[in-house]
């Protein structure tokens, strides 16, 4: 098969949500000798990349979204092994959790799930994290943003906290802040002095690439 | 018009004097520092105490804030009666769930039947015997968490939507198992006095389902629970979470008697896509808590001129809700209405 047609395959299988049709595509890749890097970028991205427009348009889902990046995760773990070297870079990096008090994280891990398939670095603290955690784990795992998100009104104070604490501890320039989550808005992202806020992952990892610029 | 008989009317269509101002408990959580005061009744012990329980529920009403008492006040009392484990909170934070009960689907028969004559199920039909004895004018209210709620309460949410369509049938053999046991709950808390059933399924709403998945489980499992309840002659309630246009035309197809939303719904806008039906809300948790009652006050005359049938809050109180607000949007609507 050409390279183009193959990759066009991979690529519809992964909208397609055929996890193993990708395993079978990504092996038969290698096996015609064609690169795992190129392999990834123009077979298995494309295709979330096209599941990240069918779930804006409302087309897809969570459970899609889900079974998708089941999809492209059995196709990276077939290529990543045959990467030559790992491309170097300056790869986007974020922290991510849900705030102390909430444990509601089905929206955190959607924005995190489209993160890294968009090839961005996460660290994800889970729910119901301690406020601190956020800041000095940017510190220690040299991240670019902090990215925050609550379902519950009571625990949104938290994210002014957050902010609050950067400011003190003279870092507020340093990183960039996004918030999201139910109740969250653009308004109170502009209250609390958030960078930004979006309403949905894949808006979320757009602006995680335009902020990455301005840092 | 006692308010047992107003709900009982809205609820059927009937003609009542006013619109009724409710907060059904269970996700819907009404109990909130102010209330636990003035009742003496302390969470975290009131989830396993009956007398606490109702004490808690009937401070709501006593104190002007809802016309209903309902328990328990919390979404984890299905799941951990079949196998998951939870953390109760304490006096500001509600319970959650920390271990669930199966790794996939396919697990369905490592779950437990919900023991309805101990643990925290009796507690809950206890707590409404007490309420049905102590409140014969106050529409007593039985809440269940729904049907995709509880599963994912079960099993890993990621896990359980990436299978639903993955493993499609076992999928369903799950949620009929799930479904089945909040039947049983929801059939014993109307043998305990329940005069109306709230159920709450914010895992299942249109927006993280999709309309094709919201239909396929979420749906018919709410259905399910629903027409067995009708059957009993008790009224019925389901909350909906999240934004309700990409399944409008599914959420039609909940035949309880009332349907709830969340405050990112505006009310006009569901009541003009379901023109007939009993429509409560929603009045924000976020104005609740952290506005005053003159804020309230506009939110709530938005509601009633959108045409909400019954006042409530959107979703459930943060505990540190101030009293002065959680009362306002029934003195706002006995203002409107001079009483």
């Amino acid at each position: 098969m050409e390279k183009e047609q193959l990759f066009q395959k991979i690529s519809d299988n992964v909208v397609e949500m055929e996890d193993e049709i990708v395993e079978d595509l990504c092996r038969q890749a290698l096996d015609e000798g064609f690169d795992a890097a190129e392999t990834i970028n123009c077979g298995l991205i494309p295709g979330m990349d096209r599941v990240g427009v069918l779930y804006e348009e409302g087309e897809y889902f969570l459970p899609e979204v889900l079974t998708a990046s089941c999809a492209l995760n059995a196709g990276l773990d077939i290529l990543r092994p045959h990467i030559r070297k790992e491309e170097t870079g300056s790869r986007i990096k974020i922290v991510i959790g849900v705030v102390e008090g909430d444990t509601h994280d089905i929206g955190k891990n959607l924005v995190k799930i489209m993160a890294e398939s968009a090839g961005i670095e996460v660290i994800d603290l889970g729910r119901d994290v301690p406020l601190n955690d956020f800041i000095d784990t940017a510190e220690r795992e040299h991240c670019d943003i902090i990215c925050m998100s609550t379902l519950m009104t009571t625990t949104m104070p938290g994210m002014k906290q957050i902010i609050d604490q950067l400011k003190e501890r003279d870092l507020r320039d340093k990183y960039k802040v996004m918030i999201g989550g139910g109740p969250v808005s653009q308004k109170f992202a502009d209250e609390i002095g958030a960078d930004a806020y979006t309403a949905d992952a894949a808006a979320a990892v757009r602006k995680m690439k335009e902020l990455k610029g301005r840092i | 018009m006692t308010a047992k008989e107003r709900l009982a009317a809205i609820l059927n269509h009937q003609t009542s004097d006013r619109p009724a101002c409710i907060c059904p408990g269970g996700m819907m959580n009404m109990v909130t520092a102010g209330l636990m005061e003035a009742s003496s009744s302390w969470l975290p012990e009131a989830h396993r105490d009956a007398r606490r329980m109702a004490a808690l529920a009937e401070a709501a009403y006593k104190n002007g804030c809802f016309e209903n008492v309902g328990v328990p006040f919390c979404m984890t009392v299905e799941a951990e009666g079949m196998g998951a484990k939870a953390d109760l909170g304490n006096n500001i934070t509600e319970p959650r769930i920390t271990a669930y009960a199966i790794r996939s689907v396919s697990e369905t028969d490592r779950l437990s039947e919900l023991d309805l004559g101990s643990g925290r199920a009796k507690t809950v039909l206890d707590a409404l015997k007490i309420l049905k004895s102590d409140c014969p004018d106050v529409p007593v209210i039985g809440n269940l968490t729904g049907p995709v709620s509880t599963a994912t309460s079960l099993l890993e949410p990621m896990i359980f939507y990436r299978e639903l369509r993955k493993k499609n049938r076992e999928s369903h053999v799950f949620m009929d198992f799930v479904t089945g046991q909040l039947l049983r709950f929801g059939l014993a808390q109307i043998e305990a006095g329940a005069d109306c059933i709230a159920i709450s399924d914010p895992g299942g709403t249109g927006e993280i389902l999709g309309p094709k998945y919201f239909s396929e489980f979420a749906v018919p499992c709410l259905n399910r629970l629903v027409d067995t309840f009708r059957e009993r002659g008790v009224g019925t309630i389901v909350h909906i979470c999240g934004q309700m246009s990409p399944v409008y035309r599914e959420v039609s197809g909940i035949r309880s008697h009332a349907l709830s939303f969340d405050s990112v719904v505006s009310m006009k806008s569901a009541r003009e896509h379901l023109p007939d039906r009993v429509l409560m809300g929603n009045v924000s948790t976020y104005a609740l808590e952290f506005g005053d009652p003159e804020k309230i006050s506009a939110l709530t005359k938005n509601c009633l001129e959108s045409g909400a049938d019954i006042l409530a809050p959107a979703c459930g109180l943060g505990m540190k809700t101030p009293l002065a607000n959680e009362q306002a949007i029934l003195s706002c609507l006995k203002e409107v209405y001079h009483g």
